[in-house]
């Protein structure tokens, strides 16, 4: 439901330009987008933080969530409806 | 012949003071009649490093508008002496103390008031406390991006640490921000993304809220937004409303622009630029 917001999110702070956009919901985020490092990480984080309105937590921060598009997608899922 | 005074000057890179308290200093002096004078004070970390393009064109930008910058390296910070390890933030308030005077003696009576302060990120939080501490209230404070909350700003900071142990495969910060919060709060040093931050300063910025920095003096206020027309955040309102209401004379503006201090390529924003320099014109007509 949230893919495209987290699409452009990610593709903001990347500064992927318009391959973000080709980003599909099984694409590989960590360890295959070199541009996600952990600074990178950290301001993916805060920016979805201030676009959801909500809190991640230290523990949430996993590389199961970054593993691809759909996980962190699913994941603000579940923060939101929390 | 049109005098070549409007020309901006090349910055001017010297030493204030030696041996363990030299400070690097970039100076921009004043193209024409001195406007002000302004002291830069850069974000923390590797903001620091990311926003340098955009210091230097708005340096020049001042400079050439009549105003004389001084672009401060602060202890620690790299090229002035010191390792991040031994940086204090009250070490820092005494650099731009020392910035402030060396303005004064470099400019005498063509000074029309006291230096401003133009701080970005973790620096506008650290020219707030200056000029609630300092004796001698700054003329004016330039914001952009303000970091609000210290807490916030050190979180985000740790979560570098926790973040970084999670992409080498590890298990992650065993109890993350919070522990390393505890590690902090009993007296160990980190070491996050290449900087050795000490327990001092990282207590001393988790301390710091904005909205109790009512400075003593106007204060514009630019905050950078994916689009352009959006509204100030909440957090930048409640700030704001909490220092008018201590009577401070706040303009603020939301431009649209990248957050070039963050980005991953060095990036500008020119609507800020813009924005800076219609806000300082608006200074030479009102005076």
């Amino acid at each position: 439901m949230h893919l495209q917001q987290v699409r452009d999110i990610v593709s903001e702070v990347l500064a992927l330009g318009p391959a973000g956009q080709q980003l599909r919901r099984e694409s590989a985020l960590l360890g295959s987008i070199p541009e996600l490092d952990s600074m990178a990480v950290v301001q993916l984080i805060a920016a979805l933080e201030e676009y959801f309105g909500m809190q991640v937590d230290d523990d949430e921060i996993s590389a199961a969530t970054f593993a691809t598009l759909g996980s962190l997608a699913d994941f603000i899922e579940h923060k939101v409806a929390a | 012949m049109k005098p070549a005074a409007t020309a901006a000057a090349p910055a001017r890179g010297f030493f204030l003071g030696s041996g363990a308290a030299a400070r690097y200093g970039l100076y921009y002096a004043p193209a024409g009649r001195c406007r002000g004078a302004y002291q830069y004070v850069a974000p923390f970390a590797e903001e620091m490093n990311k926003a340098r393009r955009m210091a230097a064109l708005q340096a020049r930008a001042m400079s050439a508008a009549g105003y004389a910058v001084l672009c401060l390296d602060l202890h620690g910070c790299g090229d002035s002496a010191g390792d991040f390890a031994d940086a204090r933030w009250e070490g820092w308030l005494d650099d731009l103390a020392r910035g402030a005077l060396w303005l004064r003696q470099q400019l005498g009576d063509a000074l029309p008031q006291a230096p401003g302060l133009w701080g970005l990120r973790m620096g506008a939080l650290l020219a707030l406390d200056y000029a609630k501490r300092c004796a001698e209230a700054p003329a004016d404070l330039l914001l952009w991006q303000p970091v609000l909350s210290g807490s916030s700003a050190l979180t985000q900071f740790l979560r570098l640490k926790v973040v970084g142990d999670m992409l080498a495969g590890g298990a992650g910060q065993p109890g993350g921000t919070a522990a390393l919060r505890s590690a902090l709060g009993a007296g160990s040093a980190l070491e996050i993304a290449g900087y050795t931050l000490a327990p001092a300063l990282a207590l001393a910025i988790d301390a710091l809220d904005a909205g109790q920095l009512a400075p003593p003096c106007p204060v514009r206020w630019f905050e950078l937004a994916s689009q352009p027309g959006q509204p100030l955040t909440p957090a930048a309102n409640r700030a704001i409303g909490a220092w008018q209401a201590d009577g401070v004379q706040v303009s603020a503006w939301s431009l649209a622009g990248p957050q070039f201090w963050a980005t991953q390529e060095i990036s500008t924003s020119p609507a800020l630029l813009a924005a800076s320099a219609a806000a300082l014109r608006e200074d030479c007509h009102a005076s």
